[in-house]
């Protein structure tokens, strides 16, 4: 069980992002999940549940995107879906595959709050 | 108030996996060739360290760093063969960054031709962790079943050998060794595989002969590179 262990380094990043920002709180979280991202979305989310608070994220929700693993075919450039994790080309049943999404844990963006601007206030 | 949407798009992992890759291009320029071996628990990675440093002898310079939860049990077994680290993690399933530099720098200035890294017994949260090796191989011995690659598929397509472990076994249990590669194969096409016995030797000349053809190609890839430059 190591998600607790990324979602430590997620919330970290995102810690850092809103000082970064110098944002007051963030809302939401978004991450990419694929079937070879090495971890489970639904530990994913209750290890953020338990873990956000000693972030002082509270108020943060986690957006999960659960993506197909998708992969393209170095022989015949074909761009397909690896279904049960049978690596082989759909179109040519080549063997020289290459994952090209769904492989990580990925941070895609995050929605934060922020005092009212001097541009907006102006 | 109001709120506004940063765009990240990075892999969480990013900065782990870099300072994995500066780790490999140091070692890389050193010479010395990272193993990272990965199995469930009980597969035989212990025995088959032993194996190769009895087959090296003086030969070939190895060093380990060695990840178990709790106890020096291996590293007692490995330090009368190389120098060994032995890193305990309390509680963690698997070996990070941190963990490897921290043992390194217990293990001091080394000489050697090989760093063997015995990751935690365990066949999913390992595969998530480079740790700057040059290769990556999965342990599976003949008591766990030829059905395992399909069922762990990150660490199988992650790894580039497959060690089969326990061939003694194999006329007392049901495993086909070519199943078990054809299971493999089918997650990882290049993955390579050497069935060995560590207790007879069986297979553990072939084992060698195949880290040092791997650490020959990283050196003389390393000279060509350097030439260019």
């Amino acid at each position: 069980m190591h998600e607790a262990s990324l979602v430590r380094t997620l919330l970290d990043k995102v810690a850092t992002l809103l000082k970064e920002h110098q944002g007051e709180a963030v809302e939401e979280v978004c991450i990419e999940l694929g079937p070879l991202s090495g971890v489970e979305p639904l530990l994913v989310q209750s290890a953020f549940e338990m873990l956000a608070p000693q972030y002082s994220l509270s108020d943060a929700k986690l957006i999960i995107h659960e993506i197909p693993l998708e992969a393209k075919c170095r022989d015949c450039g074909a761009l397909f879906e690896i279904k049960n994790f049978r690596f082989r080309c759909e179109l040519c049943e080549s063997s020289a595959v290459q994952v090209v999404r769904g492989d990580e844990f990925r941070l895609l963006n995050i929605t934060i709050r922020q005092a009212v601007d001097n541009e907006a206030s102006a | 108030m109001n709120t506004k949407t940063i765009p990240v798009g990075q892999d969480i992992l990013s900065p782990a996996k870099q300072a994995a890759a500066d780790l490999r291009a140091d070692f890389t320029r050193r010479g010395i060739f990272i193993v990272n071996i990965v199995s469930s628990p009980g597969a035989g990675k212990t025995s088959l360290l032993e194996a190769t440093a009895r087959h090296w002898g003086g030969q070939h310079k190895m060093s380990v760093l060695v990840g178990d939860l709790a106890t020096d049990r291996d590293a007692q077994r490995l330090s009368p063969l190389a120098p060994t680290v032995q890193l305990t993690t309390g509680g963690a399933c698997h070996l990070e960054m941190p963990l490897i530099k921290k043992g390194l720098e217990q293990l001091g200035p080394i000489e050697t031709e090989f760093l063997f890294i015995e990751n935690i017994g365990n066949l999913v949260c390992p595969a998530s962790h480079d740790l700057g090796e040059h290769l990556r191989v999965v342990v599976l011995s003949t008591t766990e079943g030829d059905d395992k690659p399909g069922k762990y598929p990150k660490m199988f397509r992650t790894s580039q050998v497959l060690v089969i472990t326990k061939t003694d076994l194999l006329p007392y249990v049901p495993f086909s060794v070519d199943s078990a590669v054809a299971d493999a194969q089918l997650i990882q096409p290049d993955i390579q595989s050497i069935a060995v016995c560590a207790r007879s030797g069986e297979g553990i000349a072939e084992w060698c002969e195949m880290l040092e053809a791997a650490r020959d190609r990283m050196v003389a890839s390393r000279d060509d590179h350097a030439a260019v430059h």
